[in-house]
């Protein structure tokens, strides 16, 4: 906009070169990050909501009125006022103390699942693209574990684990695998064919360079895509484990086992799950929106169609 | 026509042999569930307070004592002839175990998956009909928003405003198909809507995404200079060539609502499959939750294969 001004300007006639120098370079620092904010609405606003509560979850034994854990029956089930902001539970635990500690287990899950179901993925997707008398093996392997519904396996899993917070990522985790795994394996498959590749085999490039050099970068951006939708989905699933009595001990409070220990109350005490339900579906809301805004700016051709 | 229907036959077996490595597999994860268990998973099932009487017991009733190969092929020989095995808890069969749960929960699969698809398809429809108009938003929003509540969270704030607040539907419970049709669907609106709203929202992102790319091609075009109204176009025309994405999400779709039924048949109290689930896990029933996940993964594989056969079948476009 700013410059189709100065095109008007120019075609009146009007001399401006003298103040461009001047002029410019401020302007194109402020529209950079605005033109960005602009574009990229999603990844902007996914990722403030994120930050805020990343910064929540760092924070939260400075923001916390209370220890979390502190049972005290003469305030159970107290509603929500200027001592105990979010009420307090059965057991009259402080609920926002329990509710800003409990970002840290949600985050810290959706994050994990996202690494570690990113990594397996993508070296069962490379070894599958790449090693040719191994894809059909892997993916039948593949479309079986994929037909096991993955609540139902993360379920199975936490309960004969025993339930941690380690048990749980890695429940979610192995539950999200194959379809990282087929996304990479894909991505290579398609890689396989571009004349780049060609050339770096024409060129005699061992193969372990070809995957790191040619291949790995361009599996990163799908990848990191569909890796924040994993983080989203685990962190309901954690809260769906929790929910059932099969997710992360209640010693240390995570928005799923809040939710589930407000369950019993939920008729005449409803804001003990609907609370925590808030704080968690607007993180994942905001994961989920920074999923959309990134493969929009990551992969245009998919973005028409989303 | 001879040729053509030998085509078609060779083709249904061809699609119906390729399942069984798919449930091979299923079933091998299956069986190496117990593994999973960390130390001795006799003793972890028997719990705590066992005796060393009970570990024996249950280590000899799921043959803990042989190798793992052998244990493999002897369960799946027992599973390929109907036996699932006994309850380590109540000692039933499993098999009846299932029998007594299955009519709430395939009830509320049947009401959802109707429910969803007939509220899901047409909103995705208007969206790319009038994309970037206000229904076209408010879908966008809901396929984000679908995917961000937990489901049980759903159940909570529908249950609490319909029925606590306004008292419109029943709060909890389920009541037989055989005590009536309205009775029946009563009780499964607020689960169906509930287990619903993911699969609504993938439903309809899909659809609108499949309707969008069909609505640029010529013939959409040609249809409307002929005069056909914009009924017939979208939902006869266009709908059918845009119908492959959207049967198929629908299929894979059933994988959510397998999930989500364990939560809401909780939050409801709906004495289906998932409270079995619920119930098997908190008590580690190890020959229940096997037998389960293998049930449902069964479910999941045999409606992509239908719904792979049907679309295959019925689309002129596709070779086979």
């Amino acid at each position: 906009m700013n410059v189709n001004a100065n095109h008007s300007e120019w075609d009146a006639g009007v001399s401006v070169a003298p103040e461009l120098p001047d002029i410019f370079p401020e302007r194109r620092a402020e529209t950079a990050l605005w033109r960005f904010v602009r574009r990229n609405p999603l990844i902007v606003i996914g990722g403030v909501i994120l930050g805020i509560m990343i910064v929540i979850a760092l924070l939260a034994p400075w923001l916390g009125t209370m220890d979390p854990t502190a049972l005290a029956p003469a305030r159970r089930m107290r509603a929500p006022s200027s001592q105990y902001w979010f009420g307090t539970d059965a057991l009259g635990r402080d609920l926002y103390s329990r509710v800003l500690y409990g970002a840290r287990v949600s985050l810290t899950v959706g994050v994990m699942v996202a690494v570690v179901a990113s990594v397996a993925g993508l070296a069962i997707g490379l070894v599958s693209g790449f090693v040719r008398w191994s894809d059909g093996i892997l993916m039948r392997i593949m479309d079986g574990w994929m037909s096991i519904p993955p609540i139902l396996l993360a379920i199975a899993l936490v309960a004969l684990m025993r339930a941690s917070m380690t048990n749980v990522i890695i429940a979610i985790s192995i539950a999200e695998i194959p379809r990282m795994a087929r996304l990479v394996r894909g991505v290579v498959l398609s890689l396989r064919e571009q004349p780049f590749v060609d050339a770096a085999i024409a060129a005699a490039t061992p193969t372990p360079a070809i995957i790191l050099r040619h291949i790995l970068p361009n599996t990163v951006a799908p990848l990191i895509v569909q890796a924040t939708f994993a983080c989203g989905g685990a962190m309901i699933a954690e809260a769906i484990l929790s929910f059932i009595g099969a997710g992360t001990p209640s010693i240390t409070p995570s928005w799923g086992n809040i939710m589930a220990e407000g369950r019993s109350l939920w008729q005449i005490k409803p804001y003990i799950v609907f609370i925590p339900a808030a704080f968690l579906s607007i993180t994942v809301l905001s994961v989920n929106l920074l999923g959309d805004g990134l493969r929009d700016a990551l992969d245009p051709r998919s973005a028409r169609s989303a | 026509m001879f040729q053509g229907l030998r085509r078609v036959i060779f083709y249904v077996l061809r699609r119906i042999i390729t399942t069984v490595p798919v449930m091979a597999v299923v079933a091998l994860f299956v069986f190496s569930l117990l593994y999973v268990t960390p130390g001795d998973p006799a003793s972890v099932i028997a719990g705590d307070q066992a005796s060393p009487a009970d570990v024996e017991r249950i280590r000899q009733g799921l043959h803990l004592d042989q190798p793992y190969l052998i244990r493999f092929a002897q369960w799946l020989w027992q599973i390929l002839q109907g036996d699932l095995g006994r309850s380590i808890f109540t000692n039933l069969p499993v098999s009846t175990m299932i029998a007594q749960r299955v009519e709430p929960t395939l009830s509320l699969m049947i009401v959802t998956v109707s429910f969803a698809v007939s509220v899901a398809v047409p909103l995705g429809v208007i969206a790319a009909w009038r994309a970037g108009g206000l229904v076209d938003r408010l879908v966008m929003v809901f396929a984000v928003f679908g995917f961000s509540v937990p489901v049980f969270v759903v159940g909570y704030v529908l249950a609490y405003v319909l029925s606590v607040q306004l008292e419109w539907l029943p709060v909890q419970g389920y009541t037989p198909f055989s005590s009536g049709f309205w009775p029946w669907l009563r009780n499964l609106i607020l689960p169906a809507v509930t287990l619903g709203f993911a699969y609504i929202a993938l439903i309809a992102r899909i659809t609108r995404s499949a309707m969008l790319e069909v609505l640029q091609q010529d013939y959409v075009r040609t249809a409307r200079a002929k005069g056909i109204g914009y009924g017939a176009i979208l939902f006869v025309h266009a709908l059918k060539n845009a119908a492959v994405p959207i049967v198929t999400v629908i299929g894979l779709g059933i994988a959510l609502l397998i999930g989500g039924a364990v939560a809401t048949e909780s939050v409801f109290a709906v004495p289906g499959l998932g409270r079995l689930t619920i119930d098997a896990i908190l008590q580690r029933d190890y020959p229940v939750i096997q037998a389960i996940v293998l049930l449902f993964s069964l479910v999941y594989v045999l409606v992509n294969l239908v719904v792979d056969l049907i679309y295959t079948l019925l689309d002129p476009r596709i070779r086979y």
